[in-house]
């Protein structure tokens, strides 16, 4: 299980983002270069269409490869009260044969991308993961080093914690707070709620970027 | 990882496999100068099968299994509890994976564990080799369905390098047998030519002890229907 949420912003405040993250976690931040392969099941297997995605991590020195299923969010009058979504993953490294195998039992590669950016992780009251990355569809299958970017000049940022169905309103908590500390660069919100960039953007990042000496980090 | 040999008890032509032989097998091992006791063993095997949304379909039955496959297998092994493996012998595919993929497996709904089987019994250390005698029995009943054992020598993880010294154990360990007069006999399959063919190398890894999981079964499977 995990608390999710997400929010969009263009590229040329990206570096401002990565300044504000970097003051805020103190750790270094993690290179992401993660070919996503989506497959979705076949006709007529599995009691309800499914769908899985394989990672293959490309930052690393030798390729790892990762399975991930996403499955139902929470539903409910409780649900509809916490401002960031609550859903069910499953991850499980796998080894470098996990297309293969997947074809073999009747999944098919409905689309494939390559995500670019960075991540900082940190522990703000629970776990929380922030991604900011560049979706980058492929011309040819599996051609990651001819990608381009399927939204030229916007990268989505994602923050995730890990919860537990004891912890989850908690850790929405943390999540909520830390989302209001980037609440001047962009808006964050449940995935498939689509809120936009935000008005004050530029100005919160012409203003990291001074104090910051414009250095890059 | 030190290279390990299975071997699937054998009944004679018209015998049949019974506890009395898996305690006969025990005190055979436990009779050899220097065997101790070191506890209790237990490997998963679960036979996945094909779920369909359309009942009457033929993936339901398998009896297409140019589409999808009939079925394939899960393995839990004992000594890699943090890993999970599967098994799809009509494409020669063995795929490692942390232990919590069989969750996975149960969220996508697309195939279904239909037997799942334990192998289980004592373990034993005779010098460098450890020796695992046990039963193969279904999850939710006590039916023998076959006798094994795991013989793994652990200075070697070589498989070639190991052979001579596994012959020799084997030859030593089916004369000390035979002294029972009991009705059958271990059988080692010579899985080099599955490794081969599943991409699996000479250094020993859990993916060949999989493998011989996968071959046991069917020859466990293949002893009973003769």
């Amino acid at each position: 299980m995990e608390c999710v949420v997400q929010g969009i912003i263009e590229t040329q405040h990206v570096e401002a983002l990565q300044i504000l993250l970097q003051g805020l976690c103190g750790a270094p931040k993690e290179r992401i270069r993660v070919h996503e392969l989506c497959l979705k099941s076949g006709p007529n297997l599995g009691v309800v269409p499914s769908e899985v995605r394989l990672l293959c991590d490309l930052a690393q020195p030798t390729p790892s490869w990762t399975v991930r299923h996403v499955g139902g969010s929470m539903r409910g009058a409780g649900a509809e009260q916490i401002s960031v979504l609550v859903r069910t993953v499953v991850e499980s490294k796998v080894g470098n044969n996990a297309l293969r195998f997947f074809y073999a039992l009747g999944y098919k590669l409905d689309h494939e991308l390559l995500k670019i950016g960075f991540a900082f992780r940190f522990q703000k009251g629970a776990p929380i993961t922030i991604t900011v990355t560049s979706a980058n569809k492929m011309p040819r299958l599996h051609a990651t080093d001819e990608a381009v970017p399927v939204t030229p000049g916007i990268q989505l940022v994602e923050i995730t914690a890990p919860a537990a169905a004891d912890n989850y309103n908690d850790v929405a908590s943390a999540v909520s707070s830390f989302c209001e500390y980037l609440a001047p660069l962009l808006h964050l919100s449940k995935p498939g709620v689509s809120t936009g960039i935000v008005p004050t953007a530029a100005a919160a990042a012409a203003s990291l970027l001074s104090n910051s000496g414009g250095k890059t980090i | 990882m030190p290279v390990k040999w299975l071997m699937h008890w054998q009944p004679h032509a018209g015998a049949t496999v019974s506890s009395q032989i898996l305690a006969e097998v025990c005190q055979c091992v436990e009779g050899f100068g220097g065997a101790t006791k070191e506890g209790r063993w237990r490997t998963t095997l679960t036979f996945y099968r094909p779920m369909a949304r359309d009942p009457s379909s033929n993936a339901a039955t398998g009896s297409n299994p140019g589409d999808l496959p009939r079925d394939f297998l899960g393995l839990a092994l004992h000594d890699r509890p943090d890993a999970y493996f599967f098994i799809l012998r009509h494409n020669r595919l063995i795929l490692q994976a942390e232990a919590n993929v069989q969750l996975l497996m149960d969220k996508l709904q697309s195939y279904k564990a239909r037997v799942v089987l334990h192998f289980e019994g004592f373990q034993y250390r005779l010098g460098d080799f450890q020796l695992r005698v046990g039963k193969c029995v279904p999850s939710m009943a006590e039916t023998l369905r076959g006798i094994m054992m795991e013989v793994e020598y652990l200075p070697l993880s070589s498989i070639e390098k190991s052979r001579q010294i596994m012959e020799n154990f084997f030859d030593i360990w089916q004369e000390t047998l035979a002294k029972k007069s009991l009705p059958g006999r271990f059988i080692i399959d010579d899985p080099n030519l599955n490794f081969m063919d599943y991409g699996l190398h000479d250094q020993y890894t859990p993916q060949h002890t999989a493998l011989q999981y996968a071959t046991c079964i069917a020859q466990l499977m293949a002893a009973v229907r003769s």
